[in-house]
């Protein structure tokens, strides 16, 4: 792994690292990396249609509305303003 | 009284006697986390006032004479496991002070039982690791040797367990993290069959291989606790309608003709002398009860942690994207949107945990998906069929349940290649989705234990169970003293 592959993964994470935790990062994941590249010496391709831990419809409950949670418990573990969850500005 | 040892089975019948009531036994096993569990540091929060609200009303139904097996069974619950509540931080920062707005299925389960809770036991950070020292807030030893790790990442669970601080833990299992922790610290832990317990409120590291399961002293108390919290649950699609009696009906049955299969890739030079020599001690134990060993093998052992790991990074790095500190979790600061979250999860999660994000998000990237991800599902394929063939000829499996016994604090903590590759014997198991036991076999020259993992076919709970039970019967376990 090269650091320019560690910051596009980074930016997926939502992750930020300093300079010193970056290169901690990038020799821990190139010897993590290095492990899981042994996996392609098995010659073996994934086949669609034999995926054994399927969801079928039949064992989905059907969509019926209940009543959900009370409002003020669902936010007991944040600090809302009038009901909403506050966050800094998304667009100038 | 002391209780420390005590198996479920026997709190039982004191307490259908009267011998103790409820609030008795529970104050007991709190005087005793009170005592001694500085030394351990298996549990995060301890309930004090709940578990004396819940004994109570666990007494009543005692003295109504309708108790369940559960009722007035002080138990504690790994802390992924949802209290409507009561704190649940998952080990982590980020949820430092989460307190959920409802129960985890398995939970309500075993409240519908009128279960006396204790508290909440330690784990590794999103049950990520096998040694609880990635844990934010108690990184728990084993009490066999405090200088040990009681492994993970159930191991505030099985640490409880076998201090006496609890007379059996719910656990949770995503690559051995009931199973190897009950090894190390001496107890019974067991895995059930993927879809046989809801994981509604577990809070989710890699949801097609999670699962929990009970951590106990004997297999019997396991099988007791997974008749309490097994089932289909609406709201896990994933947890199957399998009907079920009893997951102790075979107990006491003769395992006379019972095929064991010993898969000669799990008895290589990567598993320690001393484990391998007790662990097929057990298998001639079975031979004298009258069973037959079967060789086999699993050839794709030698690439199954890279395939664990990377599909269960992969879904760890979708799961823990909710956390971005604004509904609930620790709430970062920035000028922007992107700020606020990317430092909310820089300042919530630990070092462990992003190397697993950053692992699933590479593996799910473009250029890297088919190579890494699509691969591992390809070997997931051929590890279920193997074990497929294996149980055309066999009635359980007989493994090390890991490579080594307890390892010193802070050996690992720095290698997590060694760190993951010691997840060998445990993976396979998540992967084919089956149900597995570990007890303890035997104990190594420095009195450390070692466990053995019997794995069954899908929804045989009651086989390893029995298979477990018949061994312990004819084991002397060496209880440990703080």
């Amino acid at each position: 792994m090269d650091i320019a592959t560690l910051d596009h993964i980074c930016r997926l994470s939502k992750l930020n690292f300093t300079e010193e935790e970056q290169q901690k990062a990038l020799a821990e994941m190139s010897d993590i990396i290095a492990l899981m590249d042994t996996i392609k010496e098995y010659d073996i391709t994934y086949d669609d249609t034999k995926d054994h831990n399927e969801i079928r419809y039949a064992d989905l409950r059907e969509d019926i509305p209940a009543p959900s949670f009370p409002t003020e418990k669902l936010q007991q573990n944040t600090s809302p303003r009038d009901n909403c969850y506050v966050v800094p500005k998304m667009m100038e | 009284m002391d209780l420390k040892n005590i198996t479920v089975k026997e709190l039982r019948s004191k307490l259908d006697a009267k011998e103790i009531g409820a609030r008795e036994a529970a104050a007991l096993f709190l005087d005793e986390i009170k005592k001694n569990d500085d030394k351990v540091l298996s549990y995060i929060t301890v309930t004090g006032d709940e578990a004396m609200k819940t004994a109570d009303a666990a007494q009543k139904r005692i003295d109504a004479g309708d108790p369940a097996p559960l009722t007035g069974i002080p138990l504690a619950l790994k802390d992924n496991l949802c209290t409507d509540g009561i704190r649940t931080t998952c080990s982590s920062r980020m949820l430092g002070d989460f307190v959920p707005p409802y129960s985890a299925t398995a939970v309500e389960k075993l409240a519908a039982q009128d279960y006396v809770i204790l508290g909440k036991v330690s784990m590794d950070e999103f049950a990520m690791g096998g040694s609880t020292q990635t844990s934010a807030f108690a990184k728990t030893k084993n009490p066999y040797d405090t200088e040990r790790v009681p492994g993970g990442s159930s191991g505030g669970s099985a640490a409880a367990v076998a201090a006496g601080f609890c007379a059996a833990a719910l656990g949770s299992d995503t690559g051995g993290s009931i199973r190897q922790p009950a090894s190390f610290c001496g107890v019974t832990g067991l895995k059930p069959t993927y879809g046989r317990v809801s994981r509604y409120g577990l809070v989710a590291f890699a949801s097609s291989l999670d699962q929990i399961g009970p951590i106990a002293r004997t297999a019997e108390d396991c099988g007791i606790i997974l008749n309490a919290i097994a089932g289909h649950d609406p709201k896990d699609a994933t947890s199957k309608d399998v009907p079920f009696t009893d997951f102790n009906e075979k107990l006491g049955q003769s395992i006379s003709g019972m095929r064991i299969a010993i898969p000669k890739e799990f008895y290589g030079d990567a598993v320690d002398e001393e484990v391998r020599t007790a662990v097929m001690n057990a298998a001639h134990e079975y031979e004298k009860m009258g069973a037959e060993l079967v060789d086999c093998s699993i050839s794709t052992l030698k690439y199954a942690v890279q395939a664990y790991y990377l599909i269960s990074s992969a879904e760890a790095a979708s799961n823990l994207s909710r956390y971005d500190g604004i509904k609930y979790g620790l709430r970062g600061e920035g000028h922007s949107f992107d700020e606020m979250i990317r430092d909310s999860r820089n300042r919530g999660f630990g070092a462990e945990v992003k190397r697993r994000i950053l692992l699933g998000n590479y593996a799910l990237s473009s250029g890297y998906y088919d190579a890494y991800y699509r691969k591992a599902l390809a070997l997931k394929q051929q590890i279920i069929s193997e074990y497929n063939a294996v149980f055309e000829n066999a009635d359980v499996i007989l493994t090390p349940t890991a490579p080594s016994v307890a390892y010193k604090i802070g050996v690992q903590d720095n290698d997590p290649v060694k760190m993951y590759t010691a997840d060998i014997c445990t993976v396979t198991v998540n992967i084919a989705g089956l149900p597995a036991i570990n007890t303890t076999c035997g104990y190594d020259r420095d009195g450390m234990p070692i466990g053995m993992s019997i794995v069954g076919r899908r929804f045989d709970e009651s086989t390893i169970i029995q298979t477990a039970d018949a061994f312990e019967k004819t084991f002397s376990p060496v209880r440990c003293t703080l």
